[in-house]
């Protein structure tokens, strides 16, 4: 018998609800499982049949990962010389500073491409090719420099290697957004006096701020969660949230699930605040040809 | 106070010649209207005066200066673009103060000039809103108020009004003479419509493939166009063009083109046989009922507009040949029914098989 097309319709929708449903069962569990995890006293970290909720829940994990509170005080000693807020003060200074260089110099240079052709299309190619590069090939030559600069385990070292790397991404981000920008935007200030300085920092850049606002999310989340070039690059004065994330899970000092959960909770948080804070933006930034003529 | 000058000016885009050799002298405080199809070289030729654009050869200079080396903010010109091109993230004051604040005139005197230009192009119940929350016709005003506020010695407008509706089209286009009456500064306007040209213009400057073709009065270049192109592109409904040839069978040369066939009045006596295109505008063919007339022509379509009646046809060639009646005195006129017209021997034009006017006009 055939069907009509509202029950097609409907049927489709059907389909289309539960697949998605599953995939964000699929991606959202691991989530889950974490955020548990760091609420479960030390027993039910791999017990089994698994614990789905914390019972009762603790915040000793919290408190003992990020306060250096309770009766784990010599094993958190012993994983790490350093507090994890201290690895949260580096992560946020080294993240932001060169998520900012990297946006700022990323988005001067697209103009640069997008208006004079600075760099020519195999240019440009060439620069996204320099992220195909595996970072484990410059590891070895880039701490052989940074030993010889004294820039080793140091936050300038970190913030400059990153400026460096995710400057492609900026300059491929930000030029599409300058290209929506009408050239007779520009040209109107450009005869009513403006300089080619005033005319970017004034009118270009503010157009496309969402498309800057953008860019620097995607950024901040590269530079915030990089681990290979952190561990290679910091030893013990300086390291980065994910490099204390790793040391939770050594053979040494055993598997300690729960505060490792609550470090890793404590990671994400700060990246979902700046997402919320910048979310009006982002539906803009992300959807392109913001700009009204 | 700017008078302008373009001395063998030329453009080229890689192997394509956009302008070639334009010279022009426009004085101060004319309007001269720049007119043609789309690639012309028009709108080229306005960016290389303004400054966008390079000259391939060739100089421009304002007051006697060849400015050809000065940035567009040194040129002390004011532009309006086709897209009104406001700035969408500033109020309507803002975009209006932007070209005072680049000269660093001080708060209290931009306050003032921009309240006196808005009060100009009226406005002023407009300076808190963003360009987005502003009509078609609103963001033009606007634009231009942005231009004049820093007193600009020439106006460059680049087909202002073409993204208009008609009706807004017509109000700004009296609002752009009316400005230029008070400003008394020099305008130089790109238009593609010949209806805007005739109106707002001094002087009009016909392009066409990068060259200028005609350049004249209003009058001068729709009595006197120096070929079939600028008498084509001149006057809505276009002049109609008969390609047919001359034949001289002793006395006067007649003319044929399809069912067309008339003798060629006196003066035309020394037209040469062989190939050629009579011109005539619409309004200079009689329609006679009363059997009077050079030809009769079936009715192909007849166009009631109220003020007029435009008739068309049939003649025979591709172009259905148009004739005007006042009012709409044949607007009941059956389709099929043969008229019989008249031209108008004073307002006919002979074109040789190149375009140039051979005969006709004031020459």
């Amino acid at each position: 018998m055939a069907m009509t097309k509202s029950q097609r319709r409907r049927i489709a929708a059907v389909v289309r609800y539960g697949v998605l449903s599953l995939w964000a069962l699929v991606a959202f569990f691991p989530i889950y499982w974490m955020v548990s995890t760091s609420f479960k006293p030390d027993n039910q970290w791999f017990s089994w049949p698994p614990v789905y909720f914390p019972d009762p829940p603790t915040l000793s994990n919290y408190l003992n990962v990020w306060f250096g509170a309770g009766q784990y005080d010599v094993t958190q000693y012993a994983i790490s010389s350093q507090k994890p807020l201290v690895s949260l003060w580096n992560s946020t200074v080294i993240a932001t500073t060169s998520t900012f260089l990297s946006v700022l110099f990323g988005s001067l240079l697209a103009y640069g491409v997008s208006r004079y052709r600075i760099l020519s299309e195999a240019r440009m190619f060439q620069l996204l090719m320099l992220r195909m590069i595996p970072p484990i090939v410059v590891v070895a030559p880039l701490s052989l420099y940074y030993s010889a600069l004294g820039l080793l385990d140091s936050r300038t070292g970190l913030i400059l290697v990153y400026f460096l790397t995710t400057l492609p991404y900026a300059v491929w981000m930000t030029k599409s957004f300058i290209d929506e920008v009408p050239r007779e935007v520009e040209q109107a200030a450009e005869i009513l006096g403006a300089s080619r300085w005033r005319t970017v920092f004034e009118i270009v850049l503010p157009l496309i701020r969402s498309g800057l606002v953008a860019t620097f999310l995607f950024i901040l989340i590269l530079t915030w969660s990089e681990y290979l070039l952190a561990l290679i690059i910091t030893k013990t004065q300086v390291t980065t949230l994910p490099i204390e994330l790793s040391k939770y899970q050594g053979t040494t000092e055993g598997r300690v699930y729960g505060r490792q959960a609550a470090l890793a909770v404590g990671i994400t948080i700060p990246l979902m605040i700046v997402g919320l804070i910048i979310r009006k933006h982002l539906a803009r930034g992300f959807s392109f040809g913001m700009v009204r003529r | 106070m700017a008078r302008i000058e373009l001395v063998n000016l030329s453009k080229s885009f890689g192997a394509v010649a956009a302008v070639k050799n334009v010279d022009l002298a426009i004085e101060d405080g004319e309007f001269v209207v720049l007119v043609g199809p789309s690639g012309c070289g028009k709108t080229t030729t306005l960016r290389m005066v303004a400054g966008f654009e390079d000259p391939s050869g060739g100089e421009i200079r304002i007051d006697g200066r060849v400015v050809n080396d000065l940035e567009p903010r040194d040129r002390g010109l004011g532009m309006v673009f086709q897209t009104h091109a406001l700035f969408p993230h500033k109020t309507v004051r803002q975009n209006v103060e932007f070209g005072l604040r680049m000269k660093n005139m001080p708060p209290a005197a931009r306050a003032a000039r921009v309240a006196e230009v808005a009060e100009l192009v009226r406005i002023t119940h407009l300076l808190d809103k963003m360009p987005s929350q502003c009509s078609g016709g609103e963001s033009q005003r606007v634009a231009l108020a942005r231009t004049l506020v820093t007193h600009p010695s020439t106006f460059l407008l680049d087909e202002p009004l073409s993204s208009l509706d008609a009706k807004l089209r017509r109000e700004l286009r009296a609002e752009c003479d009316r400005l230029h009456q008070t400003l008394k500064r020099t305008f130089i306007y790109v238009t593609h419509d010949q209806e805007e040209a005739m109106t707002l213009a001094d002087r009009i400057v016909v392009m066409r493939a990068g060259e200028v073709v005609q350049i004249g009065s209003p009058m001068e270049i729709y009595s006197d166009p120096v070929n079939s192109f600028v008498a084509d592109f001149f006057g809505s409904p276009s002049m109609n063009l008969l390609s047919g040839e001359i034949a001289q069978d002793g006395g006067l040369p007649r003319f044929r083109a399809g069912r067309i066939e008339l003798a060629l009045p006196e003066r035309f006596k020394a037209a040469k046989p062989g190939a050629a295109t009579l011109g005539i505008r619409p309004e200079h063919v009689g329609l006679g009922r009363d059997g009077k007339g050079d030809v009769e022509l079936p009715v192909r379509l007849v166009e009631p507009l109220g003020r007029d009646t435009l008739l068309y046809f049939d003649a025979g060639s591709e172009r259905a040949f148009v004739a005007v009646s006042e009012g709409l005195a044949m607007a009941d006129v059956s389709v099929g029914a043969p008229i019989r017209l008249s031209f108008d021997p004073r307002r006919l034009y002979v074109f040789g098989t190149d375009g140039r006017r051979i005969f006709g006009g004031a020459g």
